[in-house]
């Protein structure tokens, strides 16, 4: 019973923080809100997967990248018949001249949208969320090279599309 | 000349000291690699920055409410904040408490003491006796043994030793009292309270509102409640 009340208060805590990474994974808000939904919905089911002492938030990231990645994989077969994103959308205007910030986070989740899924999950988890290589690498289960390389062209491919 | 690897993994804290020391050396003297780490830097302070925007949102109510507790779960930190009944909008809970209360007194003072009795009236006040009192004394969480079950051991605001435990017919709240346990609410099982009405399981809500204000901090994992058993309950 114990584990049961930290687990929900924490969950409830770290809701926002959730939300923020399914933003850096998902193609628009509403996407973002379904994605952080079901990883809630998820979470409690699992909750007795969860091992009290160990940090609660990459438990729960690692439940929404494994949620985005079968979503994103049915997703790009469809992806392939349409029409990609039209090029140069995102460059060539001043980015930060008095841009609001809720705005610039539209055209940051568009950039992020053209990344490979296995960059930008990379850029969500270490850029936004803040996590460690280690702690990246354990959640994805791919070594830390293989997170560090994955960095390296995700941010350089996002900062040529949206400058700086 | 430094690799993209180290020097991202540089930018990003993940080196130790001295290759840390060793690389900002080397971007110091590299004009390009100056310009670069500055960009860099620029662009992550405007990811943060953008998607920072969705901590101070409010939460979608469909979020809201895919983490909201299951029948079964009790949020006392909800139960804290509301300190409401929420199931016997008719019936303040202090009325619920003190009804069965009463019920347990009038009891106490005109039916002659049965040793096995649950609850012995003292003074005005409510105490455990007998099974119970033994239950609240040695009995973890963990191991319900009889008809009394154990749920939640904590500290209330006066640093008193307080737990949960579910009878049959009855569940409450008991926090110590010198050498005795002294009961805070003793309510009647939702069935008996409510006729037809049953709860799914889990704790009754006029009592996990009183747990919920009563309680300082959080509640006791295993560990604590067997450590505070063994030094008897002070």
């Amino acid at each position: 019973m114990v584990p049961t009340i930290s687990f929900d208060s924490e969950l409830v805590a770290i809701l926002p923080r959730l939300r923020r990474f399914a933003h850096g994974l998902s193609r628009n808000p509403a996407d973002a809100d379904d994605l952080t939904q079901a990883t809630v919905e998820r979470a409690l089911r699992s909750r007795e997967q969860w091992q009290p002492g160990t940090r609660l938030d990459s438990w729960a990231c690692r439940i929404m990248r494994n949620l985005w990645i079968d979503a994103a994989r049915a997703r790009s077969r469809k992806d392939k018949v349409e029409a990609p994103a039209e090029e140069g959308e995102l460059v060539g205007e001043d980015p930060t001249s008095g841009m609001d910030a809720s705005v610039d986070l539209g055209r940051m989740m568009a950039a992020m949208d053209r990344l490979p899924d296995e960059q930008r999950e990379v850029v969500a988890l270490i850029l936004i969320e803040g996590f460690g290589y280690r702690e990246a690498a354990e959640m994805l289960d791919v070594p830390i090279g293989t997170v560090s390389s994955r960095l390296v062209r995700g941010r350089t491919a996002l900062l040529e599309m949206v400058g700086a | 000349m430094v690799t993209e690897e180290v020097f991202f993994a540089w930018l990003d804290g993940e080196l130790d000291a001295d290759e840390a020391e060793r690389v900002a050396a080397e971007v110091e003297a590299d004009e390009n690699l100056a310009l670069r780490a500055e960009e860099h830097r620029a662009l992550q302070r405007r990811l943060g920055t953008a998607f920072g925007t969705v901590l101070s949102d409010p939460l979608p109510e469909a979020v809201l409410a895919a983490a909201r507790p299951e029948p079964e779960v009790v949020d006392l930190a909800a139960a804290r904040r509301e300190r409401q009944p929420r199931r016997w909008s008719g019936l303040p809970q202090w009325a619920a408490i003190a009804a069965t209360l009463a019920i347990g007194v009038f009891a106490g003072t005109m039916v002659p003491h049965r040793d096995d009795d649950p609850v012995r009236i003292e003074g005005g006040k409510v105490y455990a006796a007998a099974s119970l009192d033994r239950a609240l004394t040695t009995q973890l969480a963990s191991a319900p043994a009889g008809d009394t079950r154990i749920g939640l051991t904590f500290r209330d605001q006066d640093g008193a030793m307080c737990r949960t435990f579910t009878q049959p017919a009855a569940s409450g709240l008991a926090c110590r009292d010198g050498q005795r346990w002294r009961l805070r609410g003793f309510l009647a099982a939702p069935e008996v309270q409510a006729g037809t009405y049953r709860m799914a399981s889990g704790m009754d809500p006029n009592l996990a509102n009183l747990v919920g204000t009563a309680m300082a901090g959080e509640p006791f994992d295993a560990a604590q409640e067997k450590a505070a058993r063994d030094k008897g309950w002070r």
